[in-house]
Order: C-alpha cells, then structure tokens, then sequence
C-alpha cells in the first residue's frame, strides 16, 4: 500500500468507525449502546440471559439479566433442629431420619435462593456505566442494603465497610422508577482508563461493557462466565 | 514481548511461611505470606505429566509498579484472589489500593476462579499471560 492509499483508508475508519475509543474524547450513550449489543450477541450465544430493554419513550435503554442465586446453608446439631427439618422434608423422609443425626439433606432444608436482577444503565452526568441491581427471596420479600452488604464478596467487604454509603447505595432507577441498589460509578474511570489505554497501545479495540461488567459485577454477586473474555476485543483493526 | 530469562519462583504454600514447597532459585526473597489456597503440604513441584502447578506471567499494566519477579510457578487450585493477595503483598500496596488481574489485557476474572482452569482457556507457550492494575476503585 503506498501512504497516500493508507491514509485514506485510515480517514474512512476514522468516520465510519464512530465507537472507535482512540478517537471518542468520552464514552457516549451511543458507544454504550453499541457495546451493549455486542456484549448481548455473545450473551444469546451462551445463553446467559441478558436483555436489552427500550424505556417507554425509546429515547434510551439498558441491559439486563435476572439471576437466582442459591445458597447451601449448613444445620447446626443443636437440639431445636430436628423439628424444624421434619417440617421441611416430605413426611416419609423425616420419619426415617434419626433424631440425632443432622446430616441433613442441605439442599432441601437450609437453601437460600434469591432473585438477583441486574441492569445495566448509561449515566449522563458520569458518562459511564452504572449497574443497577435488586435482589428477593422466593416470597418476594425484598433485601435490605445490610443483607445486600453481608453478601458481598470477602475480597471487597474491607473496603465496603470503610464506606459504605460510598460504594453501594439505594437509589430510584431512572427508567424504571423503582428502588435499585446501585453500585457508585464515580470511580469508574479509574479502573477503566489503564485497560483502555493499553488496548489503544495495543492496537485493540476493547469492548468497555464486558471488561467494566468483569470489573464490577463480582463485587454483587455477578460473575461473567469466561468466554466473555475471548469477545472483549471488537472489530479488529488492521495495523495500518 | 520477550520473555525475561528468569528463574521461575514457586508462590509460597498456604501452609508454611516461606517452607516447603518454596523454591528459591533466584537470589531474590519472596515476601513469606501465606496465601489462601489448597496445597498439599510437604510436596516439591512435580516434574510428571500432572503438573500441579502452572507458570504465570505477571505484566503490569499503566502505573502500576513492576514485580521484579515476573515468572511464577502456582498451584492450579489458587483462586485469583489468592494471587491478588500475594501481589499487593509484593507490591506492598496499602489496604486502600485495590488490584485488579486480567487475562486477555481486558477481562477480570472472578474473585474465586482457579488459575488452572484460566490456564486451560487462556495459556498459551506453556503459561498463563496474566495482566496485573493497581486502582482506588472505590472511595
């Protein structure tokens, strides 16, 4: 390719490739949208349930998934226990279960499940990501900001709890109008802008909504599956 | 990228500070923390088909500092916060730092992935490429 050929190629990406990070001073609501549907691309290949959800006057959207977590709690050998398993189990099983013995079956008796529901939204005034996320029990008894707090992974709860109101707060979601819990995204760009800066060296486009859900989503419970990280790079740019 | 001609450094064990299983080869000391992460103790790294562990390459990514160790032998049932801890631990880093590890240069895995299964997805020349970043990402 001789240069004057070069360039012009280079030209035409520059203006049809209007998501291309290097040249976006900041991340917009289109580059949001675009990164959404290619995250959600690779969600319907894996089956991993996320949606993208128009708001009513189709001015703007978000990207969502519901997710039930199940917890295997443990039953002490106290003295109370046996009572309440039997009430749990269907009657035949607790008939034949020794009344000291509580190797229960833990699944039936002591499972928590919870409703996770994860959205994923544009922020104007950050030009950012934010996640938004509400959680319930089976009975649609709702999570409190502490048993959303107590179920925090370990590895951020020492930084949780220096400041809480910092990290995680309720807060009305702005389409839907109903309380979320939020993850703050006033630091967003932080974390964001190594990894962005480092695809830009490489030559690689990065798909922000997959690394940045990586990034966060752990924090309340949600873990991308790894295929995820074969698709963080988009349209692969030909080295000019 | 060429790969420094390093020792490989074995992480330290769960169960001993700096003891078995440790294999110094370089003149450099580890910081002797015990990382959590299933180990069978008392055991050399094997040299057989089923390797225990895998090697790792730790590459920094924007400020953070550089390991000078940058080539780890780890058992593939360490989580990846197991090796966020013991890096924050070389690196010193202060409890309101936090690191982030990625593979790929972009992706995090989560907290409680084994880094055998990242090798198995993700390595590739016999070890796992991983990119480490140090943030305030909260607060």
């Amino acid at each position: 390719m001789t240069s004057g050929v070069k360039h012009d190629f280079y030209n035409w990406k520059k203006k049809t490739l209007s998501f291309n990070m290097e040249e976006d001073e900041f991340f917009s609501e289109k580059t949001f949208q675009y990164y959404c549907v290619e995250f959600i691309k690779h969600s319907q290949q894996i089956n991993d349930g996320w949606e993208w959800k128009t708001s009513k006057d189709c001015s703007d959207g978000y990207m969502c998934k519901t997710h039930f977590q199940i917890k295997n709690g443990t039953v002490g050998s106290h003295p109370g226990t046996s009572a309440c398993i039997q009430t749990c189990l269907p009657t035949e099983e607790a008939l034949e279960l020794p009344l000291d013995d509580f190797e229960v079956l833990e699944t039936a008796a002591a499972s928590e499940v919870i409703k996770y529901e994860y959205h994923v939204l544009y922020s104007c005034s950050y030009q950012v990501p934010v996640l938004y996320f509400r959680a319930s029990f089976l009975d649609g008894r709702p999570l409190t900001l502490k048993d959303i707090w107590e179920r925090v992974h370990e590895c951020y709860k020492t930084r949780l709890l220096q400041g809480p109101w910092d990290t995680i707060t309720q807060q009305e979601h702005p389409i839907l109008g109903q309380p979320f819990f939020v993850l703050h995204p006033c630091k967003t760009n932080e974390f964001m802008t190594p990894i962005l800066q480092n695809s830009q060296k490489i030559k690689r486009n990065v798909n922000y909504i997959t690394s940045w859900l990586s990034i966060v989503g752990p924090v309340v419970g949600l873990n991308l599956p790894l295929s995820y990280a074969n698709t963080t790079f988009q349209g692969e740019r030909n080295g000019d | 990228m060429a790969e420094e001609p390093e020792s490989v450094l074995q992480l330290p064990p769960s169960t001993a500070v700096g003891g078995e299983g440790l294999t110094e080869i370089s003149p450099e000391t580890v910081t002797p923390e015990p990382p959590s992460a299933a180990v069978s103790p008392g055991s050399e790294e094997p040299t057989g088909d089923t390797k225990k562990k895998i090697d790792i390459l730790l590459k920094a990514v924007g400020d953070t500092p550089i390991m000078k160790t940058k080539k780890w032998a780890v058992e593939r049932t360490r989580t990846i916060q197991g090796l966020i801890d013991f890096i924050k631990k070389f690196l010193k880093l202060v409890a309101s730092e936090q690191l982030f590890i990625y593979v790929n240069q972009s992706f995090a895995p989560s907290p409680d992935q084994e880094v055998g299964t990242l090798y198995e997805c993700f390595g590739s020349d016999g070890k796992l490429v991983l990119h480490y970043c140090k943030s305030q990402a909260w607060g």
